[in-house]
């Protein structure tokens, strides 16, 4: 199977992800759980893809080289919690990755 | 009823609202140009994850994936598994699209993602159902062109930035931003901390089963936040 095949495989299984609910509930009544259930998928999706990323560009770095990303979030966790605006990660977390990757020892 | 051409204002309020998330999204779109770039994949096929799965996470999975020479049975259920979560946003944007004409369900259904979601809901929640159809498909929209264009700026012009600026980790504090923002509503604040701990604890479970395994996990004790309430 070519790469072509694959992403087009994929895409399409995607697309029906996305359509599949919306066929199916104008049948069938949605249970309250999964109202509710609907309303948590994309925090804890968010907060999982999260932890795995970060987890993901410290592997391998050690310690000292982990400093600077995990710095970087912690400033971004800060900035979020004080303006409480999830675009100040990447405003505030940017700069102090690049300031601690030019301070601290990698 | 679907009146978009009646609904012009609410229309750009719907782009206008998309505007502050692609701040992050379009750095996100960048590294998935550069990605498919430098991988040992046709540069278009690569692009083409943009408009066929739409979903930056999966997209990432599979040009990767397909780069490291995974098998494609392997690369599809992966790029499927992350993509698990477009199945709770479809029954989350059905109870707005029920009864709506089939050409609207299959072409709102295609620009279902998690940015489309969160400024679809909004407009749901502050203009009522008739009119949140305009506004959701002015943020999904543009949403879409940004995104097809940020892959294929990065795709183009990517490979040629300076390995300093890190971009590869504005994908990350994008994702900590959007959960951190949550964390006052008890129920997703449990969820959010369930679904983090899982994830940290299944790094190792291959095909990213255990973003899979940590979303269900943080979805549960949410759910069981909300009946102690």
């Amino acid at each position: 199977m070519s790469a072509w095949i694959v992403i087009m495989t994929a895409g399409l299984g995607s697309y029906l992800f996305r359509l599949s609910m919306i066929v199916l509930i104008s049948r069938i009544t949605m249970p309250p759980d999964l109202e509710r259930a609907s309303g948590l998928v994309a925090p804890a999706a968010f907060a999982a893809l999260a932890a795995a990323g970060v987890a993901a560009a410290c592997s391998g770095l050690g310690i000292t080289g982990a400093a600077a990303p995990l710095a970087a979030v912690a400033a971004a966790v800060i900035a979020v919690l004080r303006t409480g605006s999830p675009q100040a990660a990447i405003l505030v977390g940017m700069p102090a990755l690049w300031v601690a990757t030019a301070l601290l020892p990698s | 009823m679907i009146s978009l051409s009646a609904d012009r204002s609410d229309i750009a309020a719907g782009a206008r609202a998309m505007l502050p998330w692609l701040a992050g999204i379009v750095p996100f779109g960048l590294v998935i140009g550069v990605s498919a770039a430098q991988a040992d994949v046709p540069t278009l096929a690569g692009w083409l994850t943009g408009p066929l799965i739409y979903a930056g996470s999966s997209q990432l999975a599979t040009i990767g994936m397909l780069d490291g020479g995974a098998a494609p049975a392997v690369v599809v259920a992966s790029a499927l598994i992350i993509n698990i979560r477009l199945i709770f946003y479809s029954a989350t944007m059905a109870s707005y699209w029920r009864g709506t004409p089939r050409w609207w369900r299959l072409t709102a259904a295609y620009l279902i993602v998690d940015p489309s979601v969160a400024v679809g809901l909004d407009g749901y929640r502050r203009l009522g159902r008739d009119r949140g159809h305009a506004h959701y498909l002015g943020g999904a929209v543009v949403l879409w062109v940004s995104w097809l264009a940020a892959i294929a700026a990065g795709a183009m012009v990517g490979a040629s930035l300076p390995g300093w600026l890190h971009l590869e980790f504005v994908i990350p504090l994008y994702l900590v931003g959007q959960a951190i923002a949550k964390l006052a509503n008890p129920a997703q604040r449990r969820a959010i901390l369930a679904a983090a701990t899982v994830a940290l604890l299944a790094l190792s479970v291959p095909l990213q089963l255990g973003v899979a395994l940590a979303i269900a996990a943080g979805v549960t004790a949410g759910l069981t936040a909300k009946v102690r309430r």
